[in-house]
C-alpha cells in the first residue's frame, strides 16, 4: 500500500501551494494579497525538516495536519457519499500524509496540501473501486441540466426565489450539490464551502487555472437550476410566505 | 424577457455574461476598476442585483448544509495509524 502511496505523492513534492487561504476576495477589495500571519509562519519555516526526529515530526503532524479533520471529511463525504467510504477515505489521506509530511514545505499552506492528497486518494484508489457508471454519460446529463439552468434564470421569481432556497433543508442541498458531475461538485464545493482561491483549486484538481473557472460557472449554474428544482417541489416557489 | 432588464442585459449572452460577473465579483478575482463596475451596475439593474441575492444565498446555504462533523473516533483511529507507520530515519 504505501509503495503505491509513494508513485501517487511523487509529483506532489513539486507543487508547493504557496499563499495561505487567506479570503481571496478580502485580499484585493482591501489591495493586500498576502496577510500571512508573520510569526506563526517564520517559525515553522526556520525548521529544518531533514534534521527532524521522528516523534517531533509525528507531533508537529498531530499538532498541524489533525485540526483539518472535520473539514477533509466534510470533502471526502461530498466525494464518497457516505459516512464509512468517507471515514475511510479521511484516514487513508491522513496515513498518506504523514508517510510524505517531509516532502511539505513548512509555512506554506498546509491545508491546500492535505485536500490535494484527499483529492488524489480519492480519485486513484477509492473512485476505480466504487465504479461509478454515471461518470461516462457526463456530457449528456449537463446539457439536460444547462438547459433547466438557462430556463431558471429567465423566471421572474428571483427574490421568492432567493427566499425559497434559504429554506431548503440541508438535506436537499446536499442531493443537489451530489447530481452535478463530480469534476464541477468538487469545484464548487473548494471554492465556494472551503474558499480556497482559483490558484489553490487549480492545484488541487491539478488542472489549469482556465478550467477552473469554467467549472465553477458550469458547476454553480447547475447547481442553481437543481436547487430551484427542489424549491419547486417543496412548493416554496409562488411566493407565498406562510 | 424580463421587463425590468437594464439595457446592458437584454439579451439572454448578455445576462449570462454578467452572471459569471458577478460569480468573479463574489470570488474576488476583479480588479479594483471592475469592482467599481459592477457595483454600479448592481445599484442600477434589479435583475442583476437580484441574481446576485440569489448567489449570495446559494453559497451560504451551500456552506451551511456541507459543514460536517468528523465521527469522534475518526481522530483517534487516524492518530492510531500514523503511529504504527516507521518512517525512514533521514529523507
Amino acid at each position: 500500500m504505501l509503495e503505491q502511496t509513494a508513485s501517487l505523492l511523487s509529483d506532489m513534492s513539486t507543487a508547493t501551494l504557496t499563499r495561505p487561504a487567506t479570503s481571496a476576495w478580502m485580499g484585493v477589495d482591501s489591495g493586500v494579497m498576502s496577510e500571512r500571519p508573520a510569526s506563526a509562519s517564520t517559525l515553522s519555516e526556520d525548521l529544518d525538516v531533514a534534521e527532524e526526529t521522528e516523534a517531533a515530526r509525528r507531533t508537529r503532524f498531530e499538532r498541524d495536519a489533525l485540526q483539518y479533520v472535520d473539514q477533509l471529511y466534510s470533502a471526502a463525504m461530498r466525494m464518497t457519499r457516505n459516512p464509512q467510504d468517507a471515514e475511510d477515505l479521511v484516514q487513508e489521506a491522513y496515513t498518506k500524509a504523514y508517510s510524505a509530511f517531509h516532502q511539505y514545505k513548512p509555512g506554506t499552506n498546509l491545508k491546500a496540501w492535505l485536500y490535494r492528497i484527499l483529492t488524489n486518494t480519492y480519485i486513484n484508489i477509492y473512485r476505480k473501486r466504487q465504479r461509478q457508471p454515471q461518470q461516462a454519460n457526463t456530457d449528456t446529463v449537463e446539457d439536460w441540466q444547462m438547459a433547466q439552468a438557462a430556463e431558471h434564470t429567465s423566471s421572474g421569481l428571483r427574490s421568492a426565489e432567493a427566499e425559497a432556497l434559504d429554506h431548503l433543508p440541508d438535506n436537499d442541498v446536499k442531493e443537489a450539490l451530489q447530481q452535478i458531475p463530480e469534476e464541477f461538485r468538487l469545484a464548487v464545493y473548494f471554492s465556494d464551502v472551503e474558499g480556497f482561491a482559483y490558484k489553490e483549486i487549480a492545484e488541487i484538481l491539478n488542472i489549469p487555472i482556465g478550467t477552473v473557472m469554467s467549472r465553477l460557472h458550469r458547476g454553480r449554474k447547475l447547481l442553481r437550476g437543481l436547487l430551484a428544482d427542489y424549491a419547486r417541489e417543496r412548493g416554496f416557489n409562488r411566493g407565498e410566505k406562510n | 424577457m424580463g421587463t425590468e432588464n437594464c439595457k446592458d442585459c437584454e439579451t439572454t449572452a448578455e445576462a449570462a455574461e454578467r452572471l459569471e460577473r458577478i460569480y468573479e465579483y463574489l470570488d474576488g478575482v476583479l480588479t479594483r476598476k471592475d469592482i467599481t463596475e459592477v457595483q454600479q451596475h448592481l445599484t442600477d439593474c434589479p435583475e442583476c442585483a437580484s441574481d446576485y441575492d440569489l448567489e449570495c444565498v446559494i453559497r451560504s446555504v451551500v456552506k451551511r448544509s456541507c459543514t460536517e462533523q468528523a465521527p469522534e473516533m475518526l481522530k483517534v483511529t487516524i492518530i492510531e495509524r500514523i503511529s504504527q507507520i516507521k518512517l525512514d530515519a533521514r529523507h
